[in-house]
């Protein structure tokens, strides 16, 4: 059995002389949590459909599970769209059969295990409501079911909490999180790079069709080096930007971020600091994947114009 | 493949179920029948009933005359008037007894015939209803031919002789095909018009069926999960297969009740004469309505793929009608002459087939070479727009923002996808 939930190898795929996708590799091992980053346009919904397998790439190769993407390897997917994905006007079990069905479970079989999960979630009382008598909350377990049914090994989740009030982002979190406890492939593609950071073990960045990066949340932020400082004080902090050292100043109101040049000294900056202001919270950190995400696609932009 | 079986399932029960659905399949022939049927069983009850009349006669010379005619006509089979005597001395007497009878409902009419009457040819009938026309028409007849009578008499003249030399003729209308002869007299004329109206709400109604369930998939993402799920030709052929098998219903729900009603109608109405209800009639509007289904349903189908609002589908939707508004246009000349060579070329073209060639078979039996040449052409028609509507389809329902445009279609079906 494969190691690898998803592999692409050199992956090409063009629409009327735009290139969508260019020479993209990306290895997705099994059981982990897999952010697919890039701004709008970057071709991380073109990406999902080669791995479902509703496009097909130009040139390059696409295993999924250790096999060629196929109609087999697609039921063992479950995929839920960034907006509803579902019937609004149908009825939700009889929805959710629908859905179990087309990924090739036996109609019998998916009531049988639709049941647990209809109770666990809540919605067994209204399952025979149409879709848009539900609310908000209850759309997006009904929707979760549907992705769900067919007991999927890799999950596929297009900006799983964008547009969703704060009850539809805790179902989706807990969800998450039981994907995780059943060692599930997650691969989650979004441009919200906080959402990506807390729930990720390991991201690709795409940005006008080509990977800029990848590997593990860690070793992203790490390698991109400890050159950022938070820092919070009370006072006039008008000077910091002309320290010598510091290349940026982020003011975000109750604490600045400082980037730092290259082989600058934070204990520096801290002293210089606390001889002028109030200093009440100091710390080097990591990049976020934010400014990560920031500096190579602005990097990217400019090389590539 | 039993994939796509879930998939037809879906579309048909989504169909098939709507209010919609159900009331305009079991209430449209229920209005269409009570539409033919009120009145002519109206007329029905009213026809049972002989009319009571009364003949008020100031001359002296033409009552009994008169009252034997109207003995004599018959509709139906059945005695139309019930001859009531006025039991009065003197016209003047017996005209206001007649008059008192109808008011209080014991006579029906009267016909009062002048002193003068001989000379002028003049008669007038008093009665509650003035308005059935047909009524009015025997008991003139009646008096016309009684006053004929009396004069050919006072002539030297044998009435009776003379009515049977001068006897009208009646033309009877006959239409002629090769399952038999039937009589027609102008019923077939409406029939058609109805059935093709039919023809031409159902199959734009369940091509825009198709449509907007296209477009509705695609504007909440359904879409996206179907066919990362199953083949997009999957989609697309049982959505064409799913709604076509609910409009299939409905229509074969409508024939039905229609052919019940040929069966029933035609003892129901007696003498009327019945449009022809054919099983040819009734099998060739199913089978032109799923023709024209698959034709128009597959580039509705198309044209809601492109498209991200129903607003959008309008301007493209308009392209799809041009050959079904068209083919209206030509509807009067193809009635008028169904065998001119027009008729016959323009029944051939596909996108007009299932219209105009419906519309000969109701006026005329064109030679069954014609009707099975034009299903194959339209036939082979079907496969070719379904191909390239699938095409555009596959493409369609994966792309947001700008409204495609023609060329750009084109450019789709040209292209091989992925």
């Amino acid at each position: 059995m494969s190691e690898e939930a998803i592999r692409l190898s050199g992956v090409n795929k063009a629409f009327s002389g735009h290139q969508a996708v260019q020479d993209l590799s990306l290895s997705v091992p099994r059981g982990v949590a897999f952010g697919l980053l890039g701004p709008n346009g970057a071709g991380k919904t073109t990406t999902l459909r080669m791995i479902l397998n509703v496009l097909g790439p130009d040139s390059g190769a696409i295993e999924i599970l250790g096999r060629p993407a196929s109609q087999e390897t697609r039921d063992r997917i479950g995929y839920m769209p960034e907006e509803r994905g579902l019937y609004p006007r149908m009825v939700v079990e009889e929805q959710l059969l629908f859905f179990a069905e087309i990924k090739g479970v036996p109609r019998k079989e998916a009531a049988r295990r639709l049941a647990p999960w209809l109770e666990r979630l809540g919605l067994t009382a209204w399952r025979h409501r149409k879709l848009n008598e539900l609310s908000k909350g209850m759309q997006q377990k009904a929707q979760f079911i549907a992705t769900v049914l067919h007991e999927p090994e890799i999950l596929i989740l297009d900006e799983p909490l964008s547009g969703l009030d704060p009850v539809g982002v805790n179902v989706m979190r807990d969800v998450f999180v039981d994907l995780r406890r059943q060692g599930k492939t997650v691969v989650l593609s979004s441009h919200q790079m906080e959402t990506v950071e807390r729930l990720c073990d390991a991201i690709a960045l795409i940005h006008r069709g080509r990977k800029v990066l990848d590997g593990p949340v860690s070793e992203v932020r790490s390698r991109h080096g400890k050159n950022t400082l938070v820092l919070s004080y009370e006072g006039d902090g008008a000077f910091l930007a002309g320290l010598p050292g510091v290349l940026k100043v982020n003011d975000f109101g109750r604490y600045v971020e400082i980037k730092m040049a290259e082989g600058a000294d934070p204990q520096a900056i801290l002293r210089e600091a606390a001889a002028r202001i109030r200093v009440s919270r100091f710390e080097v950190v990591e990049p976020s994947l934010h400014d990560i995400f920031v500096e190579q696609v602005t990097a990217g932009g400019e090389a590539a114009a | 493949m039993k994939r796509l079986l879930t998939i037809v399932r879906r579309e048909y029960l989504e169909r098939v179920r709507s209010k919609a659905f159900l009331l305009s399949t079991f209430l449209a022939p229920i209005l269409v029948l009570g539409l033919t049927l009120v009145p002519s069983m109206l007329m029905e009850r009213q026809r049972g009933k002989a009319l009571r009349i009364a003949v008020v006669d100031a001359t002296g010379a033409l009552g009994s005359g008169v009252e034997e005619e109207l003995r004599r006509q018959r509709v139906a089979g059945e005695p139309r008037f019930a001859v009531t005597p006025v039991a009065e001395d003197g016209a003047e007497a017996a005209r206001l007894a007649a008059r008192r009878g109808v008011v209080d409902g014991r006579l029906d009419g009267y016909l009062y015939l002048a002193p003068d009457a001989l000379l002028t040819s003049k008669a007038e009938y008093f009665g509650k209803n003035v308005s059935n026309v047909m009524d009015l028409r025997l008991v003139e007849q009646s008096a016309e031919s009684a006053l004929m009578q009396h004069r050919l008499a006072r002539e030297g003249l044998d009435g009776a002789r003379v009515k049977a030399v001068t006897r009208k003729l009646d033309l009877r209308t006959v239409r002629l095909t090769a399952s038999g002869e039937r009589e027609d007299r102008g019923a077939s004329f409406f029939l058609a018009l109805m059935l093709l109206t039919l023809l031409y709400m159902t199959v734009p109604m369940w091509g825009a069926a198709i449509m907007n369930g296209v477009i509705e998939e695609k504007s909440n993402r359904v879409v996206e999960v179907i066919v990362s799920s199953i083949p997009t030709s999957y989609l697309f052929a049982g959505k064409l297969l799913g709604v076509g098998g609910a409009g299939l219903t409905q229509v074969s729900v409508w024939m039905l009740t229609m052919a019940a009603f040929g069966a029933y109608g035609a003892a129901a109405a007696g003498g009327m004469p019945m449009p022809e209800l054919s099983p040819l009639l009734l099998g060739s509007f199913v089978v032109f309505f799923l023709l024209g289904y698959f034709l128009y349903g597959a580039l509705y189908a198309g044209v809601g793929s492109a498209v991200n609002t129903q607003q959008e589908a309008q301007s493209l939707a308009f392209p799809v009608m041009m050959p079904l508004v068209l083919g209206f246009v030509f509807f009067p000349a193809v009635l008028g002459s169904p065998d001119s060579p027009f008729s016959v070329t323009l029944s051939l073209i596909p996108f007009f087939t299932p219209m105009l060639m419906f519309l000969r078979i109701t006026a005329v039996t064109p030679p069954m070479w014609q009707i099975a040449l034009s299903i194959v052409l339209t036939l082979a028609t079907v496969i070719g727009v379904t191909w390239a509507a699938s095409r555009v389809y596959r493409v369609g329902i994966l792309m947001y923002g700008k409204r495609p445009t023609f060329p750009e279609m084109l450019r789709w079906i040209r292209e091989s996808g992925g």
